[in-house]
């Protein structure tokens, strides 16, 4: 059986209906994204695992417990919040030791563990800060200590780096999935970032609607998006509907074909690698972007607009507007989506 | 660090959980009830000392001996003596509050032109002084400008005044004021924030001259706060009886003078018709502190 | 700017604190005056009226009413109001406007008015609390509480009540011990701020004290006004020593702040 099990979990908000019918597993140690645009849910899902909303259907079980009616105080689950929510009145310390002496542990056993603390999110020397005295980095970590510190069966993490800035949030990223894979914590990660699902989970949970689209690793859901939600949601996927499909490179489909921009080359490299390419197709340049490894056009074909990617090599001169290219898709890495 | 909950620690975890947990609807439910029963002391007294008084006062402003009757409020509307009050608690409350407006808009605006330490004293001294109303305020008047005034003496010798009555509706609009400026100052200092450095600037290189700033920027800009200011300064004096009734012995013709006389003191009480003249005042009162609030909403201040 | 016009700032200001320190510094002078006839200034200064003063017995007994009784009725304040704000702020949000509306109350109610009220209903059975201290305690109670209610609103708006409470409920702590450790120390500012503003503003009260107590339990305001046919220079080293007392306060609210 695996460690968490969520079983028909649903949750309305009087008559707004958030979720109705949400099943999942997690193994123990897995780290686990839910991903998906504003109001999808995915807050309110976390929230429930954490017992700060009610269900009002469902089950969820944590190692075989259920403990879908438990209080949050009960259920042996630590979460940080978006918006860290560190006691002002209390340092560094004090913060990190909140839920230990709830716990009446021993002051030396408290003292011990907040150490442990401290040095895990590298924040030795601050000890005795206070929330106000720290950047948002920092406060940050002070979350993810005091969090720690409680030994938890499951670890959340409600969108706890959109208020960090990008240089912060990226080296934090990796200090928590470091921290994650040391301690073998189950997570769950609440994002609506692609990139921050991508690069630090297990296994992506895609949701929109209320609903989990799709879940699979990160490959398996960039490369084979389940449909043109997912396609248009993670990557910058090109979606060609019957029409534009059979005229830009002559394939029949009964829905959407999805495209990586980086499948598509410009012809006047000449594609070397023996893969299954298109026909040359005929496009003007609408608009080229450095976006600092890769340069991104946007080709205006006659019968419609395609992204390409190239990578930014010193074989590549940014090409300028209106210049006239042949495109060719690799047609292996195509996908049809509903 | 290792790694989560050991099995022992599950253990534990799963024996406390053992005895029914209360499902999670039920529990918050009563958790709501007790919170709810945490505030029915403040509300039972706020009740019984706000509420309570003021609901008496109603009901039997509509009560003539003991039965219902507008009896009271045609009094009211017959006895020109109290329609005086009505008219002297006006024109004392609109005539000191403008006073205190025009004083607190200029000494306001030249208070953020000075030097920092200058102001901040002033306005800690305000704050300080608008302690000192009521009974004091009334007794330190009567020493500088009573009969025997240091004042009085002053100005007789220089041939400005005959004779000053304190007592009469001169001085009672002079000490109203006294009481009402560092009301005025302290509301309307933070009102002047609302107009920025930059908008005097930009209108200047727009081509526009001082009074064309002040006239089309402004003072439309301050206007809500003026108004708001002017009309909790015209409720402050409308309630107040302290420093008339210390002053004046309660001989001065006022609502609130009447309303005490009714209710308490030597002569003839009648504490229904208090009542009566009491809704006419508070429903001017709230009158005005509705004003007040819609004024509020429609400022145009920035936080 | 030029300096003219800075200058006239200047005037202003200073014309404004003069006005306001007028009636305060002839009161002082009058107090340390032996004797002001019908003079500009006294004839000569000293301390005796203060000396006088203090001695006084019911002068004393006076100043300790007003004190226990502003004292108690900020203390039922402050158990009362505190826990009741968090409760609508945090179990029942949508009951803001009540609240708002509730404190709007004793601005649009004069003290006179209650007190038509308040004489009838609680001058005999089955609540007499005429004539005793407890009439004042509520009823100062009711008129502090506007300022303590904005104070400590303010202070539990600035904080993020929800994220602070949930954190602590999953970190272990009961809504209780979550109000007393993380909600409480983080409003004290604010609300000493507010007691010390609302302590010099009771202690200022007459209305209440002289209609519903009078003689009965004589505070500072109805003494002051009871000496009024005694000499004012004996009254006026009542209203310096008051506002002397009042301005400590303020002080401290003002420092507090900052």
């Amino acid at each position: 059986m695996s460690y968490v099990e969520v079983n028909n979990l649903a949750k309305a908000f009087g008559d707004s209906k958030v979720f109705a019918d949400i099943n999942f597993s997690i193994s123990q140690g897995e780290f686990v994204t839910l991903l998906g645009p504003s109001g999808c849910g995915k807050s309110t899902l976390l929230r429930c695992l954490a017992g700060l909303e009610t269900v009002d259907h469902g089950n969820i079980t944590v190692g075989g417990d259920d403990i879908t009616d438990l209080a949050p105080q009960r259920r042996g689950i630590a979460m940080v919040f978006q918006s860290y929510a560190l006691f002002p009145n209390m340092n560094v310390i004090d913060n990190i030791a909140f839920g230990l002496r709830m716990q009446k542990l021993s002051e030396d056993e408290v003292q011990r563990r907040v150490k442990e603390g401290v040095e895990l999110v590298e924040l030795n020397g601050r000890e005795s800060h206070y929330p106000h005295q720290l950047s948002g980095g920092q406060r940050q970590r002070v979350a993810l200590a005091r969090s720690l510190v409680m030994k938890p069966r499951i670890l959340l993490l409600d969108e706890p780096l959109s208020a960090l800035d990008a240089r912060i949030r990226r080296s934090l990223r990796e200090q928590i999935r470091l921290i994650q894979q040391d301690l073998q914590l189950t997570t769950i990660f609440v994002t609506h970032d692609q990139e921050e699902a991508l690069t630090m989970s297990d296994r992506i949970f895609l949701m929109n609607e209320g609903q989990i689209v799709q879940s699979g690793t990160a490959e398996e859901i960039y490369t084979e998006p389940a449909d043109s939600f997912v396609a248009g949601f993670i990557g910058n996927y090109n979606l060609l509907d019957q029409q534009q499909a059979k005229a830009l490179i002559d394939v029949e489909t009964n829905h959407q074909l999805a495209i990586r921009p980086e499948s598509i080359l410009i012809r006047t490299m000449s594609p070397s690698d023996g893969g299954n390419y298109s026909a040359p197709i005929q496009a003007t340049v609408k608009s080229s972007m450095l976006l600092g490894n890769v340069i991104r056009y946007r080709m205006e074909a006659e019968h419609g607009e395609l992204v390409v990617d190239l990578l930014n090599r010193s074989s590549e001169r940014l090409v300028s507007r209106g210049t006239a290219l042949e495109l060719q898709v690799n047609l292996d890495e195509i996908r049809e989506v509903a | 660090m290792n790694s989560p909950a050991s099995p022992e620690q599950l253990a534990a975890l799963e024996a406390e959980n053992k005895p029914a947990p209360v499902a999670k609807k039920r529990r918050w439910r009563s958790d709501k009830l007790a919170a709810a029963g945490v505030t029915v002391p403040f509300f039972a007294i706020f009740s019984l000392f706000q509420i309570l008084p003021l609901g008496w006062v109603v009901i039997n402003s509509f009560k003539y001996d003991e039965e219902w009757s507008l009896e009271n409020y045609l009094e009211i509307l017959d006895s020109a003596f109290l329609q005086q009050a009505f008219w002297n608690s006006i024109v004392l409350s609109v005539g000191c509050s403008l006073l205190a407006i025009i004083l607190g808009t200029a000494g306001a605006y030249s208070l953020r032109l000075i030097d920092g330490k200058l102001r901040s004293f002033v306005i800690a001294f305000s704050n300080m002084t608008s302690n000192f109303a009521g009974v004091p305020l009334a007794f330190a008047f009567v020493i500088i400008l009573g009969f025997n005034g240091a004042f009085t003496l002053l100005f007789k010798s220089l041939g400005w005044i005959d004779d000053f009555n304190l007592y009469g509706f001169g001085g009672l609009l002079l000490i109203y004021t006294y009481f009402q400026l560092p009301l005025a100052l302290l509301l309307l200092y933070p009102a002047f924030d609302a107009l920025k450095k930059d908008w005097e600037e930009a209108a200047w290189l727009l081509g526009a001259s001082h009074v064309d700033y002040w006239r089309k920027i402004a003072i439309p800009v301050l206007t809500p706060a003026l108004l708001g200011t002017f009309i909790i300064l015209l409720a402050n004096a409308l309630g107040a009886y302290a420093t008339v009734y210390a002053l004046t012995s309660g001989n001065y013709n006022v609502i609130t003078i009447r309303i005490a006389s009714m209710v308490s003191g030597d002569i003839f009480l009648d504490p229904n018709l208090a009542s009566a003249v009491s809704v006419l005042l508070v429903l001017l009162l709230a009158f005005v502190t509705v004003i007040n609030q819609w004024l509020m909403k429609r400022s145009y201040h920035e936080q | 700017m030029n300096s003219n016009s800075n200058r006239i700032h200047y005037v202003v200001v200073y014309s404004l604190f003069a006005i306001l320190l007028l009636p305060l510094l002839s009161t002082a002078l009058y107090s340390l005056a032996s004797q002001w006839g019908a003079t500009i200034l006294p004839d000569s200064l000293t301390f005796d009226w203060y000396i006088q003063l203090w001695s006084d017995p019911r002068f004393l007994q006076a100043f300790g009413h007003s004190v226990l009784i502003c004292l108690a009725a900020l203390a039922l304040g402050t158990i009362l109001t505190v826990p009741t704000i968090f409760v609508v702020f945090y179990y029942f949000p949508k009951l803001h406007w009540v609240m708002n509306i509730l404190i709007l109350l004793p601005f649009a109610v004069p003290p006179v008015v209650s007190s038509v009220g308040l004489l009838q209903l609680y001058a005999g059975e089955p609540l007499q609390l005429i004539g005793t201290p407890w009439i004042l305690i509520f009823t100062y109670f009711t008129i502090a509480l506007p300022f303590m209610y904005r104070a400590i609103a303010n202070s539990m708006q600035a904080l993020n009540l929800k994220d602070l409470m949930d954190a602590a409920h999953l970190l272990g702590a009961s809504t209780f011990r979550a109000f007393l450790l993380v909600i409480i120390p983080n409003i004290r500012k604010g609300l000493m701020v507010s007691l010390f503003l609302s302590f010099s503003f009771l202690f200022g009260e007459f209305v209440f004290a002289n209609i519903l107590v009078g003689t009965r339990y004589e505070t500072l305001q109805v003494y002051l006004f009871n000496m009024r046919q005694t000499s004012g220079h004996f009254t006026s080293a009542i209203v310096i020593s008051y506002f002397v007392f009042v301005l400590i306060f303020t002080w401290i609210a003002n420092r507090l702040n900052k």
